[in-house]
């Protein structure tokens, strides 16, 4: 008995620190969204009058933006997980030798995601702003005449093309993890019996990275839909709310609009929605691990 | 580019944009430096990513362990609430912990900041800690226990030891996180200038539309330098970590 009890003390002295912290930095929080969800509130006022599913009801019906933004990121999603997914298997393509050359590319593809938002964000802008308006007077050149930030459609470009550079080299490293595990004698094999480069590529080493391809694909995925910190530093959600994305459109409501019931309740249902496709991609990737 | 840049006049880069500076003066950099209070910022950032790492290297290996050798009902419900956070995106309850830390008066302040920084962290760590233990045999363990050795002793110089690839996984992944760390520090810091991060700083002070060039290159220069050290360093090691904390994002 006395030994149990010593056993329940040291499980609280080892779990109970983790425990409290996660508690406290999320689980409560978490608990708190539900119960402001079903209030009309503004976040600082005392009084929040109860209206049940009130705010669910007006984001469904009546709220043109958050569908805008729904739309940009379905938009965005199909357009990242494409580029960055095909740009970095060509650059672990090209680095997976382990080659000095190799490894400062690795580095500079990789540098990317490793710098802070706040600064890659200011760099973009720098670039775009006056390292592209002294470019285009130099050179005369169109393409940097462009108010990249300005409209739009090239703002959607630019947050596409930001996103992928920006995150490259994590999935470029991934996919050369999954490059190096395919066996050389097979690649041989092909090579005798004829197979030129790209029939080996398509026909030997793309069914054996099936796994890497798996797991990047889901993993920009989740990425994709997540989309906030680049906005934020970024665009802001502009030009006229162009490049507003769910995530980005939920902090907007709660810390600029100050309408927070009607932003735990637009969360929420983008956690539904994140749930139902997280359960997908792990149900996918148990698929894959059984064919393989 | 941005490097080279950092070190001219604004005239300068506009009207000589690819060339290098006339001459590599630091004044810009001293000048920034002063103006922005960096050496306040980078202690505060230095300050909070060695509280947030160490305080994560205490809890989570010992909860990790003890949740993965524990077969009980309770030790799988508070590995599930520890867990938990990593299925829900930030966002979605990044707005009630804002008002929480404030209904608590830890608004604008480093200690408000470090517990959530340090909370936010502490799932994955959990998670991946939790994963590697399995791996590990058992054996050791029991013989450090009949040679007499208490639980705590047991597990700070035989377990612990053990842990160590994963751990450094671990310190690199939370390391990076809460020094490039914007968005909390925000939320909860929000405009009190003595609790800031660089991050944050640089953010609130260049994101508007005023177009003071000359002192925001140095600075994102000054903001990048230690990144890239550690990234110098550390890198096969960031390279692992990356990946393994990814296969579950």
């Amino acid at each position: 008995m006395n030994n149990n009890a010593s056993e329940k003390l040291i499980f609280g002295i080892f779990v109970l620190p983790s425990l409290a912290f996660v508690l406290f930095a999320t689980d409560i929080p978490f608990l708190l969204n539900l119960y402001y969800s079903v209030f009309d509130w503004n976040g600082i006022s005392k009084s929040m009058s109860f209206i049940g599913m009130g705010n669910f009801v007006k984001t469904f019906t009546d709220d043109a933006l958050f569908w805008q933004s729904v739309s940009f990121t379905l938009r965005f999603t199909l357009f990242y997980v494409v580029l960055v997914n095909i740009t970095s298997l060509m650059a672990a393509l090209a680095l997976q030798k382990g080659s000095t050359v190799s490894i400062l590319g690795r580095a500079f593809f990789y540098i990317p995601y490793i710098i802070s938002l706040t600064a890659i964000g200011l760099i973009w802008k720098f670039l775009l702003g006056p390292g592209f308006d002294a470019l285009y007077q130099l050179s005369g050149n169109e393409f940097f005449g462009i108010s990249w930030l300005g409209e739009p459609k090239y703002a959607f470009i630019i947050v596409v093309v930001m996103s992928v550079w920006q995150t490259l080299g994590f999935y470029m490293i991934n996919y050369i993890t999954g490059l190096i595990a395919v066996p050389t004698d097979l690649l041989e094999a092909a090579t005798i019996d004829g197979a030129n480069a790209i029939q080996r590529f398509f026909h030997v080493t793309l069914p054996m990275i099936m796994p890497a391809i798996s797991i990047c694909l889901l993993t920009s995925l989740t990425f994709a839909f997540k989309l906030f910190d680049i906005i934020l530093v970024f665009t802001k959600g502009g030009p006229a709310n162009s490049t507003v994305t769910v995530t980005y459109d939920i902090y907007k409501e709660a810390f600029i609009n100050s309408n927070y019931g009607l932003a735990t309740a637009k969360s929420l249902i983008f956690v539904a929605f994140v749930l139902i496709v997280t359960l997908f991609q792990t149900k996918l990737t148990k698929k894959q691990e059984v064919e393989i | 580019m941005i490097f080279i840049n950092s070190f001219k006049p604004y005239n300068d880069m506009l009207q000589h944009f690819l060339s290098l500076p006339k001459q590599w003066s630091l004044d810009k950099y001293i000048e920034t430096w002063q103006i922005f209070h960096l050496s306040r910022l980078m202690g505060n950032t230095l300050f909070y990513t060695f509280c947030t790492v160490s305080l994560v290297l205490i809890m989570a290996p010992m909860a990790a362990y003890k949740l993965s050798r524990t077969k009980s009902t309770t030790s799988r419900v508070c590995f599930v609430l520890i867990i938990l956070p990593m299925m829900v995106p930030f966002q979605s309850y990044m707005i009630s912990l804002t008002r929480f830390i404030a209904g608590l008066h830890l608004s604008g302040t480093r200690i408000g900041y470090i517990l959530v920084s340090a909370g936010l962290c502490v799932p994955l760590a959990v998670f991946m800690i939790h994963g590697f233990v399995k791996g590990v045999p058992l054996e050791l363990e029991e013989s450090a226990r009949i040679d007499g050795a208490g639980r705590i002793r047991t597990y700070l110089q035989i377990v612990l030891p053990l842990l160590q690839p994963i751990i450094v996984t671990v310190i690199v992944l939370d390391t990076l996180a809460t020094w490039n760390d914007i968005i909390i520090n925000q939320l909860i810091v929000g405009g009190k200038s003595v609790a800031m991060n660089i991050q944050n700083a640089l953010y609130m002070r260049f994101s508007a539309q005023t177009a003071d060039w000359e002192h925001a290159l140095p600075g994102i220069v000054i903001s990048m330098i230690p990144s890239l050290i550690f990234f110098a360093f550390m890198q096969g090691k960031i390279i692992n970590g990356v990946t393994a904390g990814a296969v579950k994002g």
